[in-house]
């Protein structure tokens, strides 16, 4: 109990670097997520071709594989990035790819007759995605984005094995010194587990809000 | 003088020729009534006036604007935007916007598509909504509205960009009976105001008491047109005849 308390200070700290991978991919994340819908529902063959052919890449290889590549693969061809940055870049790749998907079907799911009732009023394409389409497949797609999320929020102990010095990592730092794995991986696992129930009440609550114009 | 002129309208689903080559001419101020059995083209002939459904074949003009059958070229498409942009359109399933309060889904087309200010968007908006009749639902969300306050406002939308001339697809179809009423009394109230409209409908005393012609379609063509009383009482065609006579029962 003594050794938990007195890293404590140290593991939230890191915990803190977890959340920020997180935050930072995940904004990142839906960024690309949704560009990445618009090509793939786009008619532009190109676009759509290229979009796909990126999702099936990173639902492919491993999530570890691909932050390889960007950490210890990219400086061969002159492109060396610190480990924080390799990091976001691999998640925020990898967890696009992921939420484009959401997207793509959440934006699909929107009745048809939207699209033509903006059309009606003379909108352009850009329009009608931007101020009717984008916002109510939002709606559709939050359980998605909230279940990504909290799989990210797991996901960012991987950069560990490029020094960035996280939850996990941190963790496997004190446990060289202290020699005590189950009680600090224990501690480390219950961080992680109270960052994912917050996240998840979170979502409940951002569920309810964007839900306050439909019928109770 | 014409308000909308269709010219050879043509319109296939592979190989179902939907529309054959369609000529309308509809004069300002008039109420043009369509009917005609289902699949006899008339909701697509509507949708093509627009463009919502792209006609493989002819020639819309409404008021000044004017755009041809064709490939979507980026000109094009903005020829496309400025004839809907003076035309409004109230669907069958009032497809209100809902993420958005009644008052709105109504500043809507003009805040976006004619970069008006907010308040002066939200005054027009008002004033609309009160002219429907519903002043006091400006909050409301559609899921709370009845489907004769959604068509409403629906109207007041389209009303919004200030169109020279209204469609109607339908748009009492999807109403419970009680309510059809108060859905075409709004469309009454503008016809009288002098608004051109062509309307899509089933509705026969809505066709007699405002309806200026009467045109029966079927099998993507314009069987005959008429006054209402022509129509109803003396129908020349006999595809027209067993049409009336299956609306009546």
């Amino acid at each position: 109990m003594a050794l938990v308390l007195s890293s404590l200070p140290v593991l939230l700290w890191a915990a803190l670097v977890t959340l920020a991978l997180a935050v930072g991919s995940m904004i990142i994340g839906l960024v690309i997520g949704v560009f990445t819908a618009l090509a793939r529902i786009s008619k532009n063959r190109v676009l759509q071709k290229t979009a796909a052919f990126y999702i099936s890449v990173i639902r492919g290889t491993p999530l570890l594989v691909q932050i390889y590549v960007v950490y210890y693969g990219l400086p061969q061809v002159g492109i060396a990035l610190d480990p924080v940055t390799s990091g976001i870049i691999a998640l925020s790749l990898n967890v696009g790819a992921y939420l484009s998907e959401s997207f793509r079907a959440a934006i699909q799911s929107v009745d048809k007759g939207q699209m033509e009732a903006a059309a009606s009023l003379g909108m352009t394409y850009g329009q009608a995605m931007r101020r009717i389409i984008i916002p109510q497949s939002i709606r559709t797609a939050i359980p998605t984005i909230g279940n990504t999320y909290i799989g990210l929020l797991k996901d960012t102990s991987l950069v560990s094995v490029i020094t960035v010095t996280e939850l996990l990592q941190m963790t496997s730092l004190l446990i060289a010194k202290t020699f005590e794995p189950l009680t600090l991986y224990l501690t480390a696992g219950a961080i992680y587990w109270a960052l994912s129930a917050l996240f998840t009440a979170l979502q409940a609550r951002v569920e309810v809000r964007v839900a306050r114009h439909v019928r109770q | 003088m014409d308000m909308i002129t269709l010219q050879g309208i043509a319109k296939r689903f592979g190989d179902n020729h939907v529309l054959k080559g369609v000529n309308l001419t509809v004069n300002k101020s008039e109420v043009v009534v369509i009917m005609g059995p289902s699949g006899s083209g008339k909701s697509t002939l509507l949708r093509c006036t627009t463009y919502l459904e792209e006609p493989d074949e002819g020639i819309v003009r409404i008021g000044d604007y004017e755009v041809k059958a064709g490939a979507p070229t980026r000109q094009r498409q903005a020829e496309i935007r400025q004839l809907r942009q003076h035309t409004g359109f109230v669907f069958q399933q009032f497809n209100l916007f809902p993420h958005k309060t009644a008052l709105q889904n109504v500043m809507e087309g003009p805040v976006v598509t004619k970069k008006m200010p907010l308040d002066q968007a939200k005054a027009i908006a008002t004033e609309l909504l009160t002219k429907v009749g519903l002043a006091d639902k400006c909050d409301h969300y559609p899921s709370r509205l009845s489907g004769g306050q959604q068509q409403r406002v629906a109207i007041a939308r389209a009303l919004a960009m200030e169109p020279m001339v209204m469609l109607y697809d339908e748009p009492t179809s999807a109403l419970d009976p009680e309510l059809v009423r108060e859905v075409l009394q709004v469309m009454k109230n503008l016809a009288k105001e002098g608004m051109t409209m062509v309307v899509v409908t089933h509705e026969m005393g809505f066709a007699r008491d405002v309806a200026d012609r009467v045109i029966f379609m079927d099998g993507g063509v314009i069987v005959e047109e008429g006054t209402a009383e022509e129509i109803f009482h003396n129908p020349q065609e006999e595809r027209t005849r067993r049409f009336l006579a299956n609306v009546r029962h």
